[in-house]
């Protein structure tokens, strides 16, 4: 039995107008964050042994992933039909429809093909904000430093200038397709601070930007007459040339009917994003049904090179209960509002306000340490002081935070009277795909944008600039992927499998299992418990 | 040991059907998960699983009542039938923002482009439908009449999951209807100076460095 105090015995001795004791002296944050954040785990990181990253590090479940056998060998390419466009993007979120807009800007008749519905992304789920220096006293520069130094200067310097440097400009392209956005009495965009901001940065569409960001996208996308949508079809290979340098399309399948259609393009746009429903290291998840991480298995087969394999993103605060919600995410406005973290003897235990990797470690030190609050074997977390919050601020949860409001209201528990129960889940995988400032891979005709991309957020991503990154590299990449114009690919082939098939076999690995995932096991249709 | 739980008596068992199959679960459990936990084939409609995307959506059946829904945000209740149903269908009104030049035309240009939207026969199968709670029937009235920003922020919380456009006998299309009021609103009306200036500014810092206009739009 592991240690910590149940939950009813915990809900029985909480008072929201109880002592909550001072907050502990500081700990050395480096010692915190090797000793119980999950990047640390002892066993969870490994070198991978095959491939262009082969001797990096890359976390253990990840690179189970990237080195396995394919779904499909050339026999499955004979009489299968054929597709051409000039541009093909793979991912249907925010940088997906973001790309396909671009390109087809330019000209180019583009295939958007998705593995769910359009739209259904982590975009649409993403609350804070979006991150554009626009204020008189911010800059580009001050932008480029604070998300340097939030990714704890492991981030591309040029990559992150040229996002920093499109941010006003992404916003203006988001108004143009209708996105509206909270103006000030003035009729300025009205910005706020968030946690690792030297100035007023954020702007944001109450607690609902990123789906007031994908609906306005999506419906510019269904409404394009040159783009074609092709939704429930996940890619299960690239294509590549003869040699199996270049990238010359893809080989979709459809999950209604199974049939496998090869798209033969001159450049493929890779959106697919995150990978949250891994469940890395056996944690809950944030992210939508989709993210299983199909675009890094996709780009690392065909050689494309890839970076900070060994560093996500645990938000601090996921909702352990109701358990429909497990995983998801209490918003870090709601800790900057000021509610506070109590362990379950009722003390404060760490600064709310620290960056996320810290906070996260200090919640998973008192699950550790029996100071949490336990509901069976699997689930504990510690309170997210609610009923405090609504006591000294009365009214401010439903007037701020109607999507939480609205969450749990279907389930009994009322975030005004009750505490919620909190533990860290996996949110955001922060490297990913290597690109340059137009969002091209290592790999000739292959673009990443997107979450699937890294580089840009180092080892740590601040808020806002997500939705930031996939406008600004999805149109980069949209426009860059038209810019040639050779007469498209020759040859069709997936010589970069066999190639990868024999790296397999000569480094002695397994080829039992096979990737992409495309969906989490519990949702293909098998016998399933929380 | 047994645990205590926030769910209470979770241990009850509920039998329904989904897409016709007979199922067998507990308590407490969303349809999705229900379909997920006896193995119902062909469940594809998921996405955010916490009520933002829209896309599990559900008709039901309890009694003689029928009605609509999200399936990752409606809990499993005895005897309920379950129908996961099909994607929306394509669009059939159609439109490019960046046709619109002149503001003062938009009336007359949604009324050819939505011309269904004026002939509601308030029917509240709309209303019925949205699994927001969202005053759709009012909305439409509100963009027929002209008024878009009131009409779009009447659609604020919309999800896109189109059950509105299903419920509409008029084939109206009242989530589009709603999201055309919202983009044109912002489309015409968003001109944030603080925006602007900053823009500005970094215009001439590219021309001062000899860099020229972006040919990107």
């Amino acid at each position: 039995m592991r240690s910590g105090i149940l939950l009813k015995q915990a809900l029985e001795s909480y008072r929201s107008d109880a002592d909550v004791g001072p907050l502990p002296p500081p700990v050395d944050t480096d010692s915190l964050l090797n000793t119980f954040h999950p990047d640390h785990l002892r066993g969870s990181v490994v070198k991978l042994g095959v491939g262009v990253n082969a001797g990096d590090s890359c976390q253990r479940d990840l690179a189970d992933l990237l080195q396995t056998e394919a779904y499909i060998d050339e026999a499955d390419l004979a009489g299968t039909p054929v597709t051409d466009v000039d541009v093909l993007v793979i991912g249907g979120g925010g940088a997906g429809c973001a790309a396909a807009l671009a390109a087809a800007e330019k000209g180019a008749r583009v295939l958007l093909a998705t593995k769910l519905r359009l739209g259904d992304s982590n975009t649409v789920m993403a609350e804070g904000g979006i991150q554009a220096s626009i204020e008189p006293d911010d800059s580009v520069q001050k932008h480029i430093q604070d998300t340097l130094r939030g990714g704890h200067h492991a981030g591309n310097p040029s990559l992150v200038a040229s996002m920093a440097e499109d941010g006003p400009d992404v916003l203006r392209w988001l108004i143009h397709l209708g996105m509206q956005f909270e103006l000030t009495a003035s009729g300025d965009l009205q910005t706020r601070r968030a946690g690792g901001m030297s100035a007023s940065r954020l702007v944001y569409c109450r607690d609902y930007t990123g789906l007031e960001m994908m609906r306005v996208l999506r419906e510019a996308v269904t409404q394009h007459r040159s783009i074609e949508v092709w939704e429930q079809s996940p890619a299960v290979e690239l294509l590549s040339n003869e040699f199996g340098l270049k990238c010359v399309g893809a080989v979709l399948t459809s999950l209604i009917d199974g049939q496998m259609r090869i798209v033969r393009t001159r450049s493929v746009i890779l959106a697919t994003g995150g990978l949250g429903r891994l469940h890395l290291n056996g944690f809950a998840t944030s992210n939508h049904l989709g993210a299983t991480g199909d675009g890094l298995v996709l780009a690392y087969r065909i050689g494309a090179k890839l970076c900070e394999l060994d560093s996500f993103q645990y938000h601090p605060t996921g909702l352990v209960y109701p358990s429909h919600l497990s995983g998801k995410l209490v918003t870090e406005g709601v800790r900057a509002a000021g509610a506070l973290l109590l362990n379950a003897n009722g003390n404060r235990f760490i600064d709310e306000l620290q960056p996320r990797d810290i906070v996260c470690a200090a919640i998973l030190r008192e699950c550790q340490e029996g100071r949490g609050v336990r509901i069976d074997d699997e689930r504990v977390g510690v309170w997210l002081d609610t009923p405090r919050l609504e006591q000294t601020q009365p009214g401010l949860l439903e007037r701020q935070f109607p999507n939480l409001m609205s969450r749990t209201k279907g389930s009994g528990l009322d975030p005004r009277t009750q505490p919620l129960l909190v533990h860290p889940t996996l949110h955001y995988q922060n490297g990913g795909v290597i690109i340059d400032a137009s969002g091209a891979s290592t790999v000739p005709g292959l673009y990443a944008v997107g979450e699937v991309a890294g580089g840009i957020h180092g080892r740590n991503r601040i808020m806002g600039n997500a939705l930031l990154e996939i406008i600004c590299f999805g149109r980069r990449a949209g426009y860059a992927a038209t810019a040639k114009r050779d007469r498209g690919p020759k040859k069709v082939t997936l010589e970069h499998i066999n190639q990868l098939r024999r790296a397999l076999t000569l480094a002695k690995m397994p080829m039992t299992r096979r990737a992409p995932q495309i969906l989490p096991a519990y949702a293909k249709g098998g016998l399933w418990t929380r | 040991m047994s645990t205590a739980t926030h769910e209470g008596d979770n241990r009850t068992h509920i039998s329904l059907t989904i897409n016709g199959l007979a199922v067998d679960v507990t308590a407490g459990m969303t349809l999705v998960e229900a379909a997920w936990h006896a193995g119902v084939p062909g469940i594809t409609g998921v996405g955010c699983l916490e009520g933002v995307c829209g896309s599990c959506r559900v008709m039901l059946r309890r009694d003689k009542v029928v009605s609509v829904g999200l399936a990752c945000q409606t809990f499993v209740e005895s005897g309920i039938e379950v129908i996961f149903l099909p994607a929306a269908s394509a669009p059939r009104h159609h439109y490019d923002i960046n046709d619109f030049k002149d503001s003062w035309d938009i009336h007359a240009r949604f009324h050819s482009i939505f011309p269904e939207a004026s002939r509601c026969r308030h029917c509240h199968g709309c209303v019925g439908a949205c699994p927001k709670d969202i005053s759709v029937e009012d909305g439409v009235a509100l963009a027929a009449q002209g008024r878009y920003r009131e009409a779009g922020e009447a659609f604020f919380e919309c999800v896109m999951c189109e059950l509105c456009d299903v419920a509409c006998p008029e084939l109206i299309a009242p989530a589009h209807v709603g999201l055309f009021s919202r983009r044109i609103t912002a489309h015409f009306h968003l001109r944030p100076p603080n925006l602007i200036t900053r823009l500005e500014e970094l215009r001439q810092k590219r021309v001062e460095m000899g860099e020229g206009e972006r040919d990107e739009d």
